[in-house]
């Protein structure tokens, strides 16, 4: 091949442009496969680290917070994947991972696996509508009948004739998977509805919709819409750190036997005012320190 | 198949040239020459590549859930586990003929316009600001209707903006490059003459558009409107930011659907087992839909030159 | 009704098509530019985004659409420009011609989406190169092939034949034609096209969001993943919560667009004006 691009010399010099066109992709080429050799080369093991598996509820704040935590100890490495609250459970009892993330509390049968339980923070959702829709209070029965294409307009709920938008999060969401959970049970979610996947959207929706309702964690509530009262609990920090507010969850840190050394380390990072009061809540969670800062 | 017209074409050609080289340089010929070959079937192996390993992932959607209870199924839901791509597949055509019944017109006129009524100076700011429109991304697109156009058909249809109006006003500014090009080329390989012979009856410039030039360039004109189609069918980002992307049939221009495209890309992030099966079905099924429509266009231009 | 009055409205609404299409795209760029031009600083152009809501800049995600565009630009260019080479002045007309160009208008008209799902099964997970720029470009280039394909053919044939003639005049072999007087005649066209081809890589969202991953990372070697701009915006306007940030990306994919689109024109009119 070389010799066939490179024949007798000759010729203007004007006229061996494309073959030396040719000839420099073939040198890139090389040199990027070279490149990439070596970064293979780099990629061994570092003796420091730490393995979080699990929730992808927990996936952005752990993934930021682990990105944080390297740059102050630089050779410490932290490596988070989202496969789930179940597989994370399974494979930090299996050993096979440090730290298992999980949104959902362990199941009777997963009790004898000797996980501790560091809770890393609160995970709310508010129920919200357009802020000149008269709609206040709902009952979780309600708000399920809602989600589910039963009730379909506004005054069934004792407001204005007017048909309800539904908003929904796509199945990849957190949160859709907490409110399905907590609010849906066995019902499933009306299929008519928008999908929206994002948080920011969902709130742009209702904010200009007269009838629309969807549903956001609590931290991104702000004054261009309305969060509803679900029975009779109105959404806020306290009722959610005293336990009373129904569709909220905490999000779970299990740990093989009490947390040691570098992982234990990693989760009071986790704990410090550092991830607490700016990363979880610009995940939209409420922090867990937040109870001991309202004196619960 | 590649090496084929390779046997079959050295030995004419070296009847012919091989008094004139040596036989080092015919060597050398015959050799780039298949190098040049092996690149232009690079395009073939293409297509069969994505047919094979798009299709081998969609394949056993045959038995699970059958094709039958795949293509027409009326419910797609992932966590009920049914697979049903007909509303989907309606969600898409509904968008297409949308954008299509918009933007055809538009993307026709703006080629007539370019070819028959622009003065030079006027045209040399009309084309580019086609061929840009080509190039904008379609993510821009969908984000500017997201944010600008969504609310707008939000207060008309008084729901939440997202479905196939909405879509379709974009995606039908999308595909106006793609037919408003293909038209001018159509109008510009019109016979020379006719044009000038209809201005020299008396016609008007009306007239002559409308009698002689669209029914000369119909052919052409009719396959840039398939081409627009099957890049509507198969946008993908800006559907999935303005169509809602719910799975039902279609309920009116204002209520939220879902098409092929959007779909995908959508629940890809976590499918899994059959789920992922069924994504990979659909584009084989989206792929075949195109292939179809560049062969109906291959078909069409055909059936002209032997007439 | 009058022929004239006919004429008129007839040709009214062909200025209106007209003016809608300009109006449309001048409403999209200036949209655009106003929201992000306030976005727009070298923080933003070179530092990386830090937080769950990506504040700060858009730095890596510059760097992973550039890099992923020069990469399929090194894989499609001497497999799409030799492929022209063969189509415009070797291939005799025949049924395996026939099939080459069916395929290539296949590939030109697939659906970005399929050549995502085709990456990731083929690249990605067949040949286990993992989410990476190196899957990201060769699904590209299989998107761009045709473009470049076509576009060569178009300068090659359009360089005209009595310079060929000449130098076959002079004793020269096919090869030493198309390599020395051929491919330089058409060359500012060929790079035209492979311009306006790495404008499309530059703003493809479907393809690359299956095949390089979404995680931001600053790509080094080819085999590491990163997020492009478009994905990054994508994102960022579907998440809703950072709009400023999508809109500053936004106005710098356009500028990319537009600084693509005009050079290819502008390379186009010297070329003729050369020529002429």
């Amino acid at each position: 091949m070389a010799k066939h691009t490179c024949p007798r010399a000759g010729g203007s010099p004007l006229h061996t442009r494309p073959r030396a066109v040719v000839c420099a992709g073939l040198v890139c080429v090389l040199v990027g496969a070279m490149l990439s050799l070596v970064g293979c080369g780099e990629n061994g093991s570092k003796a420091d680290e730490v393995i979080v598996n699990g929730s992808t509820t927990i996936l952005p704040i752990a993934e930021i917070a682990a990105e944080q935590y390297m740059e102050e100890n630089p050779d410490i490495s932290v490596l988070v994947s989202g496969v789930g609250s179940s597989a994370g459970i399974e494979t930090v009892s299996k050993g096979s991972s440090d730290i298992g993330a999980s949104s959902r509390d362990l199941k009777p049968e997963e009790a004898p696996l000797g996980l501790i339980d560091t809770p890393i923070a609160y995970d709310a959702i508010a129920v919200i509508v357009n802020p000149d829709n008269p709609v206040r209070e709902l009952t979780t029965e309600q708000v399920r009948g809602i989600f589910s294409g039963r009730i379909t307009n506004w005054n069934e709920l004792g407001g204005p004739d007017l048909d309800i938008g539904l908003v929904n999060r796509d199945e990849a969401s957190g949160t859709r998977e907490a409110f399905k959970k907590i609010v849906m049970g066995d019902e499933s979610f009306y299929i008519g509805a928008v999908i929206l996947p994002g948080t920011g959207q969902v709130r742009a929706v209702v904010t200009d919709a007269p009838g629309a309702v969807g549903y956001i964690s609590l931290g991104f509530v702000n004054d261009d819409i309305k969060a509803v009262t679900i029975d009779g609990i109105v959404p806020s920090e306290e009722a959610v750190v005293a336990g009373t507010y129904p569709i909220s969850r905490i999000l779970h840190c299990f740990t093989k036997g009490a947390p040691e050394g570098l992982i234990k380390d990693f989760l009071d990072y986790m704990l410090s005012p550092a991830v607490q009061d700016s990363i979880v809540r610009d995940a939209g969670f409420i922090p867990i320190t937040a109870k001991e800062a309202l004196g619960g | 198949m590649a090496d084929q017209p390779i046997t079959t074409g050295a030995p004419a050609e070296k009847k012919s040239t091989l008094k004139l080289m040596s036989k080092a340089t015919y060597a050398k010929e015959a050799a780039l020459r298949s190098v040049f070959l092996v690149c232009a079937t690079v395009a073939v192996a293409g297509v069969a590549l994505i047919f094979v390993f798009v299709g081998v992932r969609g394949w056993p959607i045959i038995q699970d859930p059958g094709l039958g209870a795949f293509l027409f199924g009326k419910v797609w839901s992932s966590s009920a586990g049914e697979f049903g791509i007909l509303p989907l597949v309606t969600g898409t055509f509904a968008i297409t003929i949308g954008s299509l019944v918009l933007g055809a017109p538009l993307a026709v006129g703006t080629a007539v316009f370019l070819s028959e009524i622009a003065s030079p100076k006027v045209r040399s700011i009309v084309r580019p600001a086609v061929e840009l429109l080509a190039g904008v991304p379609s993510v821009v697109y969908g984000f500017f209707g997201l944010i600008i156009l969504r609310p707008i058909i939000a207060d008309i249809t008084g729901g939440l903006g997202f479905g196939p109006l909405t879509a379709s006003i974009v995606l039908a500014v999308m595909i106006v490059p793609t037919i408003a090009t293909l038209t001018e080329d159509a109008l510009g390989s019109v016979v020379p003459g006719i044009r000038e012979a209809s201005y020299a009856m008396g016609a008007t410039t009306w007239q002559t558009i409308h009698k002689v030039l669209l029914p000369a360039a119909s052919v052409g004109i009719i396959d840039a409107v398939i081409l627009g189609m099957g890049r509507a069918v198969g946008e993908t980002m800006a559907v999935v930011m303005l169509a809602g992307n719910a799975p039902q049939f279609f309920k009116g221009p204002g209520e939220p659907i879902s098409t092929l495209t959007s779909q995908i890309v959508i629940d890809m992030s976590y499918a899994s087992g059959t789920h992922r099966t069924a994504l990979f079905a659909m584009a084989v099924i989206l792929f075949l839909i195109s292939m179809g429509l560049v062969a109906l266009v291959r078909l069409i231009s055909s059936r002209k030159e032997t007439r | 009704m009058d022929k004239r009055l006919t004429n008129r409205i007839a040709v009214s609404f062909l200025w209106f098509c007209a003016a809608t299409t300009v109006a449309v795209l001048g409403a999209v760029i200036l949209y655009v530019f106003v929201n992000g031009i306030g976005q727009l600083s070298p923080a933003f152009i070179f530092t990386k985004p830090h937080g769950v809501n990506f504040e700060g800049g858009i730095g890596p995600t510059i760097v992973s659409t550039l890099y992923v565009t020069a990469l399929a630009m090194l894989i499609v260019t001497p497999i799409g420009v030799l492929a022209a080479v063969y189509l415009a002045e070797y291939a005799v007309q025949g049924r395996l011609v026939r099939i080459i160009r069916f395929a290539a208008d296949s590939l030109a008209s697939v659906p970005s989406i399929i050549m995502g799902l085709f990456g990731l099964a083929l690249f990605v997970e067949s040949m286990h190169i993992g989410f990476s720029m190196i899957s990201a470009a060769l699904a590209l280039s299989f998107l761009m092939l045709p473009i470049v394909m076509r576009t060569t053919e178009e300068a090659i044939r359009a360089v005209p034949r009595y310079i060929r003639w000449g130098s076959y005049g002079l004793g020269a072999s096919k090869w030493q034609t198309v390599s020395r007087v051929v491919l330089p005649a058409a060359m500012s066209r060929i790079l035209t096209g492979l311009i306006l081809a790495s404008g499309r890589a530059v703003g493809e969202t479907a393809v690359v969001i299956f095949t390089m991953g979404q995680a931001i990372h600053l790509p080094i070697s080819p085999l590491e993943s990163g997020r492009p701009m478009t994905v990054h915006l994508y994102m960022l306007a579907m998440e809703g919560i950072n709009l400023p940030a999508a809109y500053g990306t936004a106005l710098l994919l356009m500028i990319m667009i537009l600084f693509f689109n005009l050079t290819a024109r502008w390379l186009l009119r010297r070329n003729r004006r050369m020529q002429g």
